[in-house]
């Protein structure tokens, strides 16, 4: 069974760079997977990218994309593979301002044997990456085609996921405005080291513990 | 006529970081740091929860997540008077800890051996003498002639073919490197290992966290992992066990092989213990508490000033009135509005870019000053005043990682000779070892409170109405960091990140003080001043961190680094 690591990257209070963590919270809050894939919202991981690298073989990405680089209007989505990501090399090296991030990242695990044989990019244009934690109409628009980018990649892979009879109908914490405090209700279900992919504020299972280093 | 050399953006660091140095006779005569984003995110956090604050501030970065969140929860702590339980104390410590080792791990191995370590030569190492080699440095059981031979043989893979991968951009072969074919291949191969027990100090991040990058597991006034030594779905016995396999190896890593390979590097460079001081004011924070109070610490905290190991100051606790009282920052060659220095509490964060001026503004990152001086934070920070404290952990490493020098290279090492690049290298391997012996003392600790019995882990935190202001630190793998929050009504009123970076990167102040990056890097010979390897070795020993903000990815490959000579 082919191990796949779905990731949002981003910073979710600079406006559009928040798209990546935002389709992956709409992914969780709406569909269940098979227990091969693995949904995560990784910020921005920096080369810690490279830990994530490693447990998967197939690794689908979702990140906004520079709207000045080629003239695409916002909330564009253009599929990049490996070898569109590699193509001007090692940056030397910051091609991207999560830098070192994807192409280093990339790199760095091709050199320790330990890299996914498959990487798929979702970029989505952006428009603007002013301190902010709210997407911009168009890029907001491109979050439902984005996820169902993720769901042709996971048919295409044979991979099954089913759609949840009671989705999650809440906006991701970043985007309250004004929330009852999250870290109290996090208390509440004092969920120790259990965190349900299933609740918005419990997101993303304990990853680490379910998947020990050889 | 002194020649302006501008590197933008420094490479193999996080976020942008842009230095200029004009070059006379091949040395460095004048030098510039500054920081080409934006970050006015603590405007984010105003009118918001504090008790939520923690979960926006760790995500200003990528790299330093669990640090902002861990400061946070700190100075809302603060602010309330909150004691956090014993149990919460030692699991925020471990992950302190934990994240702290991976941090310290790759800095040295993927950010920053490059400098000193030639790919190229690689090849013509015998893998048998590295083998030997390393048995005589250190115990460490993955040094065997196989697994050299292996890494060899990769690199030799990667340059017949013509791509060298994540090495296509070092300075091969320039008169600086000097490392012998064997030694280059016995630091690269652990290079390689060190992908894997970074890895392993991440994972218990994430075992204490629930998740890594961005922890999910504080809380104000403690932790939400519920204790239960029965439920598998709780801390148990079981996590406490994975944890403590897991420090093992980290500990055995950082012990036996990094610490090794920086007195190792170090002896081979001698003359990089007189290169690259700049600022000799250092501070750093109590951190690692040992009580609810947060009165007892085993990290030390205090100041030094110029260099006068004699006259260290203490800080009892990171609380301390002389530290509330003593910071500002001056934004008089910053892209912000104002014209007098402010005290973080009335902070503030107004944009006014003008664009690149040496002379004028030409940096996003303000300048912190402690008693109106710049001050160089970070593991040697720490190490300094620890030493001059007597401090007995410190004192252990560092006389450890002297007398190894001494033995592999026959150089002698005094602890003023740590003012300098290597002298941050080797204070940054010293902290890790400590720290390698501190995780395993609060694993303990934290087993035994449990088998008394204690399973708290949370005080319910009560916000007033009326103004109150608190400051939150932690002593992050990068120096000294500080969030200090006023809060109103039960919402943020005013929020300021006084992060390690800024310290270090700091543009000049009012006086016209260099910032601890720009005198670092005064003096510096370079050989070939069109490949300023010189440079980054000085730059990237402090571990610059500027991912406080960042874009997106670019496809184009804009962008790239560029070496400009004017």
């Amino acid at each position: 069974m082919k191990r796949i690591t779905i990731g949002g990257v981003g910073s979710v209070l600079l406006g559009d760079d928040g798209v990546g963590p935002t389709v992956i919270h709409a992914l969780e809050a709406n569909y269940s997977f098979e227990d091969c894939v693995t949904v995560l919202d990784l910020g921005t991981p920096g080369l810690d990218l490279v830990a994530y690298m490693s447990d998967a073989d197939v690794l689908i990405l979702i990140d906004s994309v520079a709207s000045s680089s080629e003239g695409k209007l916002p909330g564009t989505i253009t599929l990049y593979r490996r070898e569109d990501i590699l193509r001007h090399g090692p940056a030397p090296v910051r091609m991207d301002p999560h830098s070192p991030a994807l192409s280093e990242s990339i790199l760095i695990a091709d050199f320790a044997c330990d890299s996914p044989k498959e990487i798929l990019l979702v970029g989505i244009t952006g428009e603007q990456y002013e301190m902010d934690s709210q997407l911009s109409p168009g890029v907001r628009q491109a979050v439902d085609r984005s996820v169902q980018e993720v769901l042709g990649e996971l048919d295409r892979l044979g991979v099954s996921y089913s759609r949840k009879v009671q989705p999650d109908t809440s906006t991701a914490w970043w985007e309250r405005a004004t929330a009852p405090a999250r870290s109290e209700r996090l208390l509440r279900y004092a969920p120790g080291l259990v965190i349900a992919p299933c609740d918005a504020d419990k997101t993303n299972a304990a990853y680490f513990a379910n998947t020990p280093v050889e | 006529m002194a020649k302006r050399i501008t590197i933008d953006p420094i490479t193999r660091i996080e976020g942008h970081l842009r230095i200029d140095v004009e070059v006379d006779n091949n040395a460095v005569s004048n030098a510039w740091a500054s920081c080409t984003m934006w970050r006015g995110i603590e405007k984010i956090l105003r009118g918001r929860d504090p008790r939520d604050a923690w979960l926006f501030t760790q995500r200003f970065c990528g790299v330093c997540t669990t640090v902002h969140a861990m400061a946070s929860v700190r100075s809302v702590e603060d602010a309330l008077k909150l004691e956090v339980p014993l149990n919460a104390q030692y699991i925020r410590n471990l992950i302190l800890i934990a994240h702290a080792l991976h941090d310290h791990i790759v800095h040295f191995y993927q950010l920053s051996a490059l400098d000193w370590v030639d790919v190229l030569q690689i090849p013509k190492a015998d893998p048998a003498a590295a083998s030997k080699l390393a048995e005589s440095l250190s115990p460490w059981p993955r040094n065997s002639r196989n697994e050299l031979k292996a890494a060899q043989d990769r690199v030799i893979a990667i340059a017949s073919s013509s791509q060298l991968g994540i090495f296509a951009n070092g300075y091969w072969g320039h008169p600086a490197m000097r490392l012998s074919p064997e030694v280059n291949l016995l630091a690269f191969s652990h290079y390689l290992q060190a992908l894997e027990y970074q890895r392993k100090a991440l994972q218990i991040v994430g075992i204490l966290g629930s998740k890594t990058p961005h922890i999910q597991n504080l809380t104000v006034g403690g932790v939400a992992n519920a204790i239960d030594l029965d439920s598998p779905s709780a801390l148990g016995m079981d996590r406490l066990e994975m944890i403590r396999t897991l420090l093992e190896e980290v500990v055995q890593f950082v012990q036996q092989v990094y610490l090794v390979d920086v007195c190792a590097v170090a002896a081979m460079y001698p003359e990089w213990f007189k290169i690259g001081s700049g600022v000799r004011n250092y501070l750093a924070v109590p951190d690692l508490p040992l009580d609810s109070r947060g009165s007892a610490f085993d990290l030390p905290g205090g100041y030094i000033r110029n260099g006068e190991l004699a006259g260290v100051r203490a800080f009892q606790t990171p609380s301390d009135a002389v530290f509330r009282q003593s910071v500002t920052e001056d934004v008089t060659h910053a892209y912000y509005q104002g014209d007098k220095p402010l005290q973080p509490w009335v902070g503030e964060t107004d944009p006014a870019f003008t664009g690149w001026n040496g002379d004028q503004k030409y940096s996003w990152v303000k300048a912190p000053r402690f008693n109106g001086e710049p001050m160089q934070v970070g593991p040697l920070a720490q190490v300094l005043i620890g030493y001059a404290q007597g401090h007995e952990l410190t004192r252990k490493y560092t006389d450890l990682a002297i007398s190894k020098v001494a033995a592999i290279g026959g150089v002698r090492v005094t602890p003023d000779m740590l003012h300098s690049t290597l002298g941050r290298h080797a204070a940054r391997a010293i902290r890790a070892g400590m720290l390698a012996e501190l995780a395993q003392k609060h694993w303990q600790l934290l087993v035994d409170n449990i088998a008394k019995g204690d399973y708290t882990v949370h005080n319910q935190p009560v916000l007033p109405t009326h103004e109150v202001e608190g400051v939150g630190t932690h002593e992050a793998p990068r120096g000294t960091l500080s969030h200090w929050v006023v809060i109103k009504d039960e919402k943020i009123k005013n929020y300021q990140a006084v992060v390690p970076s800024t310290w270090n990167a700091s543009p000049r102040d009012r006086s016209g003080a260099h910032g601890p990056y720009e005198a670092s890097l005064l003096h510096t010979p370079l050989a070939r001043p069109e490949e300023p390897l010189e440079v980054l070795r000085t730059v990237h020993s402090f571990d610059p961190c500027m991912a406080c903000a960042c874009h997106a990815f670019d496809p184009s490959g804009r962008q790239i680094a560029r070496v400009k000579i004017l």
